[in-house]
C-alpha cells in the first residue's frame, strides 16, 4: 500500500511539477495586464511598451474617422478619467458612444495605440440590478 | 398573474423540501407510505413548474409588461417564438427555466428506477429536491422572475437585443441547459449511492443513458453556440476561449473522461473512487459555470454582469456541495476498493486512464487559464490576462494528443497487451496514419500542427475501420450471414462500443475542421464599386451598395459578385441591418458560400453611402463544414449508442434465413421515412410544383433571408406578396426560367436564394441520386450474398483470419454490455 501510494505520489509530483514549469515559462510571453482607464490615465508612460488591456467606457462624440480609411481615434474614460485612444482596423458591431470597451495594445507618445477592441456583449442579460421593489 | 406565479414559486420550494425530509424519513423508517408521499411530492414540483412556466409565457405572449422581467426581455413588435422564447431570454427566467427542466428530468429518473433501484430513490429525491431549493430560494429573494413595478406600469417592453434575434442564439441556452440540468441525474444517483452504501456498479449502469443523453445536449449546445458565433458575430471565427465559451466546455471535459473511466469499472471493477469523483466534479462545474459567468468574478466584457449578492449565494451553495460531497465520499472509502490490480502499461485499462488524465487536465487548464485574471488580481494585486494565443499554444498539443489516444485506445488488448497482437493491430491504422501524413507532406503543408492533425486523423479512420471490419467478419463466421447483416448485428450486439467508434469519427470530422483552421485568410478592403480583392483561387468584385426597408429594419446590403477561374461563380450579398427603435445597435449580416473545401465568408463592416464605399471583410476558411458536419455525426454516434436493446433485435438471429429477413427489414426501415412521406405528402399540397419550385429558389422579402418555403417568421407579409407575384406570372402562361427572368427583372437579382447552378448546388442535387444508387448497389450485394450457398462464405476465404484473434474478438463482444 505505502509503496503504492508512494509511486503514484511520486508519478504526481514530477507531473505536477513539469506542467507548472511549463505553465509558467508559456504564461510569460501571453500575459497582458488588464486595467481600467482610471488605473492608467495618471501614467501611461510608466505602461510604455508593455502589452496592455484596457477596460473603459466610450466618451460621447469623442469617436472620429479617418476619410477612407478604417483609422478609429476617440477617448476612453471611466471614473472621470480619460485616455486617447486609436484604433485601426473593423471595429465590432456595438462599438459607439458610451459603449463599454477592452481595448488591446500599447501606449506610445499619442496615445493607446490598439490592436484588437472588444465590445459588451449586448446581451439581454441582466446589466446591473435594480432595487428590488416586491 | 404575476402574484400566482410568485406563490407557485414559494409553494414549490415548500414541496421540494417536503420531499426531501419524507424520503429521508421514509428510507430510514422503511416506510412504503412516507417513501410513496415523498416521490409524489417529487412529482409535484414538476407539476407547479409547468404551471409557472406556462404563466410567464402566457405574460410574454400577452405582453403584460407589468412583470419586470417581461418588460426588460421583450417587446410588442417582436415575432412570438422570439416571445415564448424569451422564458429563458435573461437570468431570472433562466433560474427558472432551469428548475422546470431539472424537475422535469428528475422525475423521469425517478420514475424509471423506481423499481429497479427501489433503495436509491429516496436519496435521488432527496439530493435533487435540495438543489431545486437553493435555485428556488435564488429566485424567490433575489431573482424573481415575477417581479412587478411598483410604480406605474409600463406600456411597452425595452426589446431583445438584435443580435440575439437569431434562430441558433434561441435554441443554444436551452440545449446548453439541458446539459447541465442532465449532469445533476448522475451526481444524483451518486450522492444516494454513497449515502446508501449501495456502491456496486448499478447505479453507474443506471446513470450511463443519463450521462450521455446530457453530454449529447451539451455537445451540441457547444456546437450551436459555435455555429450562432460564425454566423451572426461576423468576425469569421467560431471559438475565441472567451470565459463565456471555456464556462460551457468545463464540464464537457469531465463528462467525457466519465463516460470513458465507466467501462473500466464496469469491465475491471477499478476506478470507483475515480467516478464519483469525476461526478461530483462534472456537477460541481455546471454550478461552477452559472457562477463564473453571473456572479461578475471573472473580468470579461462577455460575462453577463455583476453581482456580489448572487456570487455570495452561489459561494455558499459550493462550499456545501463540495464539503458534503466530498465528505461522503470520505467516509464511504472503505466500500470503494478496487477489485482489480493495474496490470501494464500496454493496456485498455492504461489507454482509458490516460484519456482521463489528459481530459481532466485540459479542465484544469481552461479553468486556469480563465480564471487566471481573478487568481492574479487575488495574489500579486495587478489583474493580469491571457489571450486566445495563450490556450492555442496549449489546447493544441493537448488536442493533437488526445486525438492520437482516440486511435491507439480501441487497439489495447484489456489488461496486457502483447507484442503478437500489438503488430497485428497497429499495422493497418500507423500505415493509414503514414499515407495521410505522406500524402499531405508531399502536397506541401506548411502549418506543422495541422499536418500532424491530417496524419492522426488518418491512425484513428484506419482504427476504426478496422475494428468495424474485423468485427464484421468475426459475426458473419460465427452467424454465417453476408456482411452487410453482420456489420449490423455487429453494431447492433454492442450499440454503445460501435456507437462510441462513430462518435470517435465524429471527433475526427470536427479535427479535420480544427486543422483547416491552420490556413485561414483575410483581407480587409476599402472598396469602391467594381473594386476587386483576389483571396485563393477567389475573386471577389464589389458592385455597389443599396438600400431597403421592411416593417422591421433598414438593410444596407453590399452586392458582390464572385468570379472562380475566370467564371463568374455566384452573387453575395453581406449587409449591415438597422432595426427600428435600436438604430445605434446595427447587426452585421455575414453573406457566407459554403463547400466542402471552404467558406468563403463576406463581412461588409462599414459603408459610406454618398461615396458608395464600403469596408470589406473578405475571409476563406478552409474545411471549417467539417466541424458542422463532425457535430451531425456526434449526435447521430450518440443516438446509435443509446438506442434500446430490442431496435435491433430482429438483426441478432443466428440462422442465416432470419438474418435475410433481418436485413430486409432494416432495408424497410431505411426506406420507411421515404413511404411515410410520400403518402403524408399528398394531402398537404396546398401548391402546384412549379411554385413549389419557385418558392425554393426566391428569397422571402420579410427580411428573414430564407427561401419563401422556409420563411419561418410570424405574420409573414413577404412571402404573400410574393406568392401573389408568383401566381401572377403563371396565370400569364410564363415557364419556371421565364418565372424567374421575371421575379430578378422586378425585385433585382438580389430576389434569388442562389443562383440555380452554383458547384455546391450541384453537388446537393446529385446527393440524392448517388444514395440511391448506392442503395441499389447494396440490395444486389445483399440478394447475390443471399443466393449463395451459405458453406461457401463460411469455409473459403475467412480461414485466413487469425483464431486467436477471432477468440478474443468474440469474448469482448460476449463480455461488453
Amino acid at each position: 500500500m505505502s509503496y503504492k501510494a508512494a509511486k503514484i505520489g511520486v508519478t504526481g509530483l514530477v507531473l505536477a511539477t513539469v506542467f507548472g514549469i511549463l505553465l509558467y515559462t508559456t504564461l510569460g510571453e501571453s500575459m497582458q495586464y488588464y486595467k481600467y482607464v482610471d488605473e492608467v490615465a495618471d501614467s501611461p508612460e510608466a505602461w510604455t511598451g508593455k502589452k496592455l488591456q484596457v477596460h473603459g467606457y466610450v466618451v460621447p462624440g469623442s469617436i472620429g474617422r479617418k476619410r477612407d480609411r478604417q483609422e478609429y481615434r476617440f477617448d476612453i474614460q471611466r471614473n472621470g478619467k480619460t485616455v486617447r485612444a486609436y484604433f485601426t482596423g473593423a471595429p465590432p458591431d456595438n462599438f459607439k458612444d458610451e459603449a463599454e470597451v477592452v481595448l488591446t495594445g500599447q501606449f506610445t507618445s499619442e496615445g493607446f495605440v490598439a490592436t484588437d477592441m472588444t465590445a459588451k456583449c449586448p446581451s439581454k442579460y441582466d446589466e446591473a440590478k435594480v432595487p428590488v421593489t416586491r | 398573474m404575476a402574484a400566482l406565479g410568485y406563490y407557485l414559486l414559494l409553494a414549490a420550494f415548500v414541496v421540494c423540501a417536503y420531499a426531501a425530509a419524507i424520503s429521508v424519513a421514509g428510507a430510514r423508517r422503511r416506510s412504503r407510505p412516507l417513501l410513496e408521499s415523498g416521490v409524489g411530492a417529487f412529482y409535484l414540483v414538476a407539476a407547479i413548474m409547468t404551471t409557472a412556466s406556462s404563466l410567464i409565457i402566457h405574460a410574454f405572449v400577452t405582453g403584460d409588461y407589468s412583470v419586470r422581467y417581461v418588460q426588460q426581455t421583450s417587446d410588442s413588435t417582436l415575432p412570438l417564438f422570439y416571445k415564448i422564447t424569451s422564458y429563458w431570454g435573461g437570468l431570472d427566467g433562466s433560474i427558472m427555466f432551469w428548475v422546470f427542466l431539472l424537475s422535469l428530468f428528475g422525475g423521469a429518473a425517478v420514475y424509471f428506477n423506481r423499481e429497479r433501484h427501489r433503495e436509491l430513490v429516496p436519496y435521488i429525491v432527496a439530493v435533487i429536491s435540495v438543489i431545486q431549493m437553493f435555485f428556488l430560494y435564488l429566485m424567490i429573494v433575489h431573482n424573481n422572475p415575477f417581479q412587478t413595478f411598483l410604480t406605474e406600469n409600463p406600456t411597452e417592453g425595452t426589446g431583445l437585443s438584435p443580435l440575439l434575434q437569431n434562430f441558433y442564439m434561441v435554441i443554444h441556452p436551452p440545449t446548453m441547459y439541458l446539459g447541465f440540468v442532465g449532469l445533476t441525474i448522475p451526481y444524483a444517483f451518486g450522492m444516494a449511492a454513497l449515502i446508501t452504501g449501495h456502491l456496486d456498479d448499478s447505479w453507474l449502469r443506471a446513470v450511463r443513458r443519463w450521462t450521455m443523453i446530457a453530454w449529447l445536449f451539451l455537445s451540441v449546445g457547444l456546437g450551436l453556440g459555435m455555429i450562432w458565433a460564425y454566423e451572426e458575430l461576423g468576425w469569421g471565427g467560431y471559438w475565441m476561449w472567451d470565459p463565456v465559451e471555456n464556462a460551457g466546455l468545463l464540464p464537457w471535459f469531465t463528462a467525457t473522461a466519465f463516460l470513458h473511466s465507466v467501462m473500466v469499472q464496469e469491465r475491471r471493477g477499478m476506478l470507483k473512487v475515480w467516478n464519483i469523483v469525476l461526478v461530483i466534479t462534472t456537477f460541481f462545474l455546471t454550478i461552477f459555470q452559472t457562477f463564473m459567468t453571473r456572479s461578475g468574478i471573472v473580468q470579461s466584457v462577455h460575462a453577463f454582469g455583476q453581482d456580489p449578492e448572487l456570487a455570495r449565494m452561489f459561494i455558499m451553495f459550493m462550499v456545501t456541495l463540495v464539503v458534503v460531497s466530498f465528505g461522503f465520499l470520505i467516509y464511504r472509502l472503505p466500500l470503494l476498493r478496487s477489485r482489480n490490480e493495474f496490470d501494464s502499461w500496454l493496456s485498455r485499462e492504461a489507454a482509458f486512464l490516460f484519456n482521463n488524465w489528459i481530459l481532466v487536465f485540459s479542465a484544469f487548464f481552461v479553468l486556469f487559464a480563465t480564471m487566471f485574471p481573478t487568481l492574479s488580481h487575488a495574489v500579486t494585486g495587478e489583474r493580469i490576462t491571457v489571450g486566445p494565443p495563450f490556450f492555442n499554444q496549449w489546447m493544441i498539443p493537448i488536442g493533437l494528443t488526445m486525438l492520437v489516444l482516440t486511435g491507439i485506445g480501441p487497439l489495447l488488448a484489456w489488461r496486457k497487451s502483447t507484442v503478437l497482437n500489438l503488430r497485428d493491430q497497429f499495422l493497418f491504422p500507423t500505415l493509414a496514419g503514414l499515407a495521410v501524413g505522406g500524402t499531405v507532406v508531399a502536397l506541401g503543408v506548411r502549418v506543422w500542427s495541422s499536418g500532424i492533425c491530417f496524419g492522426f486523423s488518418g491512425l484513428v479512420m484506419g482504427t476504426i475501420a478496422q475494428e468495424f471490419w474485423r468485427g464484421a467478419r468475426v459475426r458473419q463466421q460465427t452467424t454465417g450471414t453476408d456482411l452487410f447483416t453482420a456489420l449490423v448485428g455487429l453494431v447492433g450486439r454492442n450499440k454503445r462500443r460501435y456507437g462510441g467508434y462513430l462518435i470517435h469519427v465524429a471527433i475526427v470530422l470536427m479535427f479535420l475542421g480544427f486543422a483547416g483552421a491552420g490556413f485561414k485568410q483575410k483581407q480587409i478592403v476599402e472598396a469602391t464599386p467594381g473594386q476587386e480583392i483576389e483571396i485563393g483561387d477567389f475573386i471577389v468584385r464589389f458592385d455597389g451598395l443599396k438600400v431597403t426597408d421592411d416593417a422591421r429594419k433598414q438593410m444596407v446590403t453590399g452586392e458582390m459578385t464572385i468570379f472562380r477561374n475566370g467564371a463568374e461563380l455566384t452573387r453575395m450579398y453581406p449587409a449591415r441591418w438597422y432595426f427600428h427603435r435600436r438604430e445605434s445597435e446595427p447587426t452585421t449580416e455575414v453573406a457566407i458560400r459554403r463547400s466542402f473545401a471552404e467558406d468563403l465568408y463576406l463581412v461588409m463592416s462599414d459603408f459610406d453611402l454618398s461615396r458608395q464605399q464600403a469596408s470589406i471583410e473578405v475571409h476563406l476558411n478552409p474545411l471549417v463544414n467539417w466541424l458542422w458536419f463532425g457535430f451531425g455525426m456526434l449526435a447521430f454516434g450518440t443516438f446509435v449508442a443509446l438506442l434500446p436493446d430490442r431496435a435491433f433485435a430482429f438483426a441478432d438471429a443466428k440462422v442465416p434465413a432470419h438474418a435475410a429477413t433481418a436485413s430486409m427489414l432494416l432495408l424497410a426501415v431505411v426506406l420507411w421515412p421515404a413511404a411515410v412521406l410520400a403518402q403524408d405528402a399528398a394531402p398537404r399540397v396546398r401548391f402546384t410544383a412549379l411554385e413549389e419550385q419557385v418558392r425554393g429558389e426566391v428569397m422571402c422579402t420579410c427580411g428573414c433571408r430564407r427561401s419563401l418555403t422556409f420563411c419561418g417568421m410570424a405574420n409573414c407579409h413577404g412571402e404573400a406578396e410574393q406568392m401573389a407575384r408568383l401566381r401572377e406570372y403563371i396565370s400569364q402562361g410564363k415557364s419556371h426560367n421565364q418565372v424567374i427572368a421575371a421575379f430578378v427583372n422586378d425585385m433585382g437579382a438580389e430576389i434569388l436564394m442562389s443562383p440555380p447552378d452554383s458547384g455546391f448546388n450541384r453537388l446537393a442535387w446529385l446527393l440524392p441520386y448517388v444514395l440511391g444508387a448506392a442503395g441499389l448497389v447494396t440490395i444486389v450485394m445483399t440478394a447475390r450474398r443471399w443466393s449463395r450457398p451459405a458453406i461457401a462464405g463460411a469455409g473459403g476465404a475467412d480461414a485466413t483470419l487469425d483464431p486467436a484473434l477471432d477468440a478474443r474478438l468474440d469474448d469482448e463482444l460476449r463480455d461488453l454490455d
